[in-house]
């Protein structure tokens, strides 16, 4: 008898259990990740098929409300770049401070679009996560806050960065080989596609000293992504991110080959981010289309942007804020050539390259007299001191973060700034003219000569920014 | 009821030892890498060879002799002329060895050696252990080497040398150097019971040149097989660790010399803590497992390879060099063969910690091979590469990773020898040729591919001791903080001199920080993964080093 009832409490658990089995398909599923992407899926150049099936599946993921049921969480883990573990369970899983601090990428980056930038409420912050990780102030002792920055033409910006950072490899190595051809040292100005980053100089017995290097780190890696500069490709950023904001998981960081185990963060789920899906949402931002600078129509505001960009020129704020940076290929290789462990890297799976030419954008970029594609990102790719003993609101941070110290900036790219307010790494800035105001340090002379000029002038000017947006 | 509660408790300890168990079965799941043997390939011909002296070491020291930052090997041969082979590998191509056939280390009756700037010149100088007289070689440029015995008052003797270490105790412009001797084959009843002192060899304070007139002995010497100056107890002062042979020696065990400053060396007792370990010692490694600043110790010997702990509370409380076995409980026992149907104890020799694969966790490799025909002991007993992972455990992973050879191992070098982050295996075999491992990467299934973000470290000071022997790096990133040191001596008579190795896993920044030989901290040094990279104590910052090829590289290095 008691076998009997046995059986029918099995069977009734059965029924039960497979009534509520859900599937991720299914439109009453909490899941947000229907399925992984399965990266051998997409191998080689793709077709442009191929490309936009990825790109979608990208797009799913961007503006995915990641749930419970995907593996949101890291009870165990803090937000580090480095998998770290906590010592215990936060005491709530989410928090506007150390995170989790959003339910999809596209919480933040929202304005004026998708994959656009952020309004203040959207600030995070940004520790290294090793100690202190659980803080709950904002206080900066313990986190810089960051405002979210927009992703248009983010895949032109990393292919910019590497094809840079091998000119500046290429450069290191012919100073080596001069100065061990000619037996005495070898001093080299660093410049890739007009940009100057100090020089280095190279002995003949194979050193070289960095220690005059500037506006980028020591091992000439451009580090494009992020507010500081220091985050190398949009795959290594993704990886990041998912991690700090949504407790997702990428195996590629954070699974059994780097940790021993598939549930680093002990949320009881495996393998929460494949290489796959990091694909699908790398390749969807890195095929945003950049923004390009709107064609007024209004006549007053035609000219008074023509007399303001000419005053952008004559202040010299482009001469960081570069009207173009040349780029030779549009073929972006993912995982790109500049990662390091921890990132998946090229030849550890079959390569994919996602031609950005089958793209419509791409026929209205223009190109130069090269050949190459003027990509108009009006900045150089470069870290600058950005605050000095007057004008320090820039610098108004205690932290450095990852080696560059708290008053130094990468140029932040000016295209799609109208679009984007506010300004300032921190977003405390709600016009132009304010975050033109407080740019000090190497940018005091400039700002000095914008401060110099007429109102008429400035407004000029601020008419010129206006036309730089981002078009959905 | 009593005996519900017997089988509750079982049950429980069933499980707990189930779940134990199956932790350390767990299969291994970090990079196992590709080790590719290529001795002939890369032009590297040599055995060790000889009698019943020749049994016991055939040691490889790895280090620069031409100034160009590679590697170049140097192999004993027993009766065999030693060989001087250099480096002509192309930085992350094939290995290429050129051996140097007019060199005046080519001599025999070499057990081992060891490199180290005795004369504080910028050159490395070489010591060669032998069946007989020991020799100092001074080294030059390009690898040009004189015998120095004479200039530099040095009594080679007429023992058998089968161990050495060297460090600068304070106030010393020279090196102090520690011979360790195996069996005296004149004394009566020889060769049982019939152990030579060990050496050492303190500098005479007051010449400008390596003056070492009057030599220590350090005796009762119990068949040395290896030493090690180390800093045991986290002083500053280094002392002197012993293995011994149990197979010649009577009433021996391991050793521990204290080596206050100029004073005679004294041996820790049993009353200070040291408790008596009877095994047959034949390679020491050091490493601190644990980043507390403690060294552990892993010593080879027939049978199970001891990984030993200090005892903090002891140690830190009443300075007792007290030390607990942790071989077992971290699967680094290495016992017996790990394949094939030989189920006999095994024969360890050379043993190093490294990380192979670059994940941040040292890995522990240990040759193996029979003494010579003895069969209570495995006939094929393959080198063990035991990679370490994050929880301390080590898994064996020689067979995968391809050293799973029919050789018998004696001394080697774990040590990168193409200048690409990868740490290589070079082993000199008995009666065979030399194996010369090249990691090619990370086995998968696409093929080798790149393992962990990597630093390797050169450390330079002006003055005496130019290579910083005894310096301590503290390597951080995140929050995990590595160490390592700096030091001449250990394993089994191999040395080597060069570029400081640390696997950095995923971080791809690292803060390093270096306690000088004097103690004084240096400032903190930020540097980016994937870099060889020098630093000079004279100057607040640090160079990077690139070995020069033909084209560059659109990677990261």
């Amino acid at each position: 008898m008691k076998h009997h009832m046995f059986s029918v409490k099995c069977g009734l658990a059965a029924t039960i259990a497979i009534a509520i089995t859900a599937h991720a398909n299914d439109p009453w599923s909490e899941k947000a990740i229907p399925q992984p992407v399965n990266i051998s899926d997409y191998q080689g150049t793709l077709n442009k098929q191929q490309l936009l099936s990825l790109i979608d599946a990208g797009n799913t993921l961007f503006s995915a409300r990641f749930t419970s049921e995907d593996g949101v969480g890291r009870p165990m883990a803090t937000q580090a770049i480095i998998p770290t573990k906590r010592k215990r369970p936060p005491r709530s899983e989410f928090a506007r401070t150390a995170g989790l601090d959003a339910n999809a990428c596209s919480s933040c980056h929202n304005v004026p679009v998708v994959g656009g930038a952020g309004d203040f409420s959207a600030n995070v912050f940004v520790s290294e996560g090793f100690q202190h990780s659980d803080f709950d102030t904002t206080d900066p002792q313990f986190s810089n806050e960051r405002n979210t920055n927009h992703l248009f033409g983010a895949g032109l910006v990393e292919l910019l960065a590497r094809e840079m950072t091998s000119s500046l490899i290429d450069q290191r190595h012919q100073a080596l080989l001069e100065a061990k051809a000619t037996k005495i040292p070898v001093k080299h100005v660093l410049n890739a596609k007009g940009v100057e980053y100090g020089f280095i100089t190279a002995y003949p017995d194979g050193r070289v000293d960095t220690s005059n290097i500037e506006g980028i780190d020591s091992d000439l890696v451009i580090r494009p992504f992020s507010h500081k500069g220091v985050m190398t490709s949009l795959r290594q950023f993704t990886v990041n991110a998912l991690n700090h904001h949504h407790g997702m998981q990428a195996s590629e960081r954070f699974g059994a080959r780097w940790t021993s185990t598939d549930d680093h963060d002990e949320d009881g789920f495996e393998k929460e981010i494949s290489s796959g899906d990091v694909s699908a949402l790398v390749a969807w931002q890195a095929t945003l289309a950049p923004p390009l600078p709107l064609n007024v129509e209004d006549e007053r505001w035609m000219a008074a942007a023509q007399r303001g960009e000419q005053r952008f020129k004559e202040a010299g704020c482009a001469d960081c804020h570069l009207p173009y940076l040349p780029l030779s290929s549009l073929a972006f290789a993912d995982p790109g050539n500049m990662d390091a462990a921890g990132t998946l890297r090229m030849g550890e799976v079959p390569d994919t390259v996602y031609d950005m030419a089958l793209l419509d954008w791409a026929a209205t970029l223009e190109k130069d007299e090269n050949g190459d594609y003027k990509v108009p990102l009006f900045g150089d790719l470069k870290r600058h001191v950005i605050a000095d003993q007057q004008v320090a609101a820039f610098g108004n941070e205690l932290l450095s973060q990852r080696f560059v110290e708290r008053n130094v900036f990468m140029t932040t790219e000016l295209w799609g700034v109208a679009s984007t307010a506010p300004y300032g790494h921190r977003g405390d800035m709600t016009t132009l003219r304010e975050a033109i105001n407080a740019h000090g340090g190497a940018a005091r002379p400039s700002r000095d000569a914008w401060k110099a000029l007429d109102e008429a002038s400035q407004t000029d000017l601020i008419a010129w920014l206006k036309t730089l947006v981002i078009t959905p | 009821m009593k005996k519900f509660v017997y089988i509750l408790m079982f049950s429980m300890l069933s499980v707990l030892s189930a779940s134990s168990s199956q932790a350390e079965d767990l299969p291994y799941q970090g990079d196992i890498p590709s080790l590719h043997e290529e001795a002939v390939a890369a032009g590297i011909k040599h055995s060790y060879d000889g009698p019943w002296e020749y049994f016991v070491g055939g040691g490889v020291s790895a280090f620069d002799c031409n100034q160009d930052r590679m590697p170049d090997l140097f192999f004993a041969g027993g009766t065999n002329d030693a060989a001087m082979y250099i480096n002509k590998s192309s930085p992350g191509g094939a290995l290429a060895f050129e051996k140097s056939d007019a060199s005046p280390l080519s001599v025999d009756k070499v057990i081992g050696s060891y490199p180290l700037d005795i004369n504080n010149d910028g050159f490395l100088d070489l010591v060669v252990l032998r069946v007989g007289e020991n020799l100092l070689f001074e080294g030059g440029p390009d690898c040009q080497f004189i015998q120095a015995n004479n200039r530099w008052k040095f009594a080679g003797g007429s023992d058998w040398s089968t161990a050495f270490s060297a460090t600068f105790e304070p106030g010393n412009n020279f090196p102090t150097l520690a011979v360790g001797n195996y069996v005296d084959r004149t004394a009566p009843g020889s060769p049982w019971g019939t152990c030579h002192d060990n050496e050492l060899h303190r500098p005479a304070s007051d010449n400008a040149s390596p003056n070492y007139t009057d030599p220590l002995p350090l005796s009762p010497g119990y068949c040395a097989l290896s030493l090690l100056f180390t800093d045991w107890n986290k002083s500053g002062v280094n002392a002197l660790r012993v293995t011994n042979d149990r197979h010649y020696y009577r009433g021996g065990q391991e050793q521990l010399w204290r080596l206050n400053s100029g004073r005679y060396p004294r041996l820790y007792s049993a009353s200070e803590g040291w408790e008596p370990l009877v095994i047959w010692g034949m390679g020491i490694a050091e490493a601190d497992l644990n980043a507390d600043g403690y060294p552990e110790y892993a010593l080879t010997s027939m049978g199970d390879t001891k990984l030993q702990i200090l005892d903090l509370e002891q140690a830190i409380d009443e300075n007792r060099p007290r030390y607990e076995d942790m071989a077992w409980t971290r699967g680094a026992t290495a016992h017996r063969p790990y394949t094939g149907d030989d189920l006999k104890p095994s024969t360890g020799w050379h043993a190093q910690f490294e990380d192979l694969n670059n994940d941040a966790h040292l890995d522990l490799f240990i040759t193996k091979g029979n003494v010579e025909r003895m069969s209570d002991f495995a006939q094929f007993d393959p080198d063990n590469l035991l990679m370490g992972s994050e929880k301390g455990h080590f898994s064996e992973q020689g067979s995968a990773a391809g050293v799973a050879l029919n050789t018998r191992g004696r001394g080697a070098s774990v040590v990168d020898l193409n200048a690409d982050g990868l740490l290589d295996i070079v082993v000199v075999n008995r009666a065979d040729n030399i194996s010369l491992f090249r990691n090619e990467g990370m086995i998968s299934e696409h093929g080798p591919r790149q393992g962990g973000n990597w630093l390797k470290i050169e450390l330079q000071q002006k003055g005496a001791n130019r290579n910083a022997i005894g310096a301590k790096l503290s390597i951080k990133t995140g929050n995990k903080v590595q160490s390592r040191v700096t030091q001449v001596g250990g394993g089994h008579a191999s040395g080597s001199a060069g570029f400081v190795h640390v696997g950095l896993g995923v971080a791809e920044r690292a803060t390093v920080r270096v306690q000088w030989p004097d103690g004084e901290w240096s400032a903190p040094f930020k540097l980016f993964a994937n870099h060889h990279v020098v630093i000079e104590r004279s100057k607040n910052t640090f160079s990077q080093w690139f070995p020069i090829a033909s084209t560059s590289t659109t990677t990261p290095e």
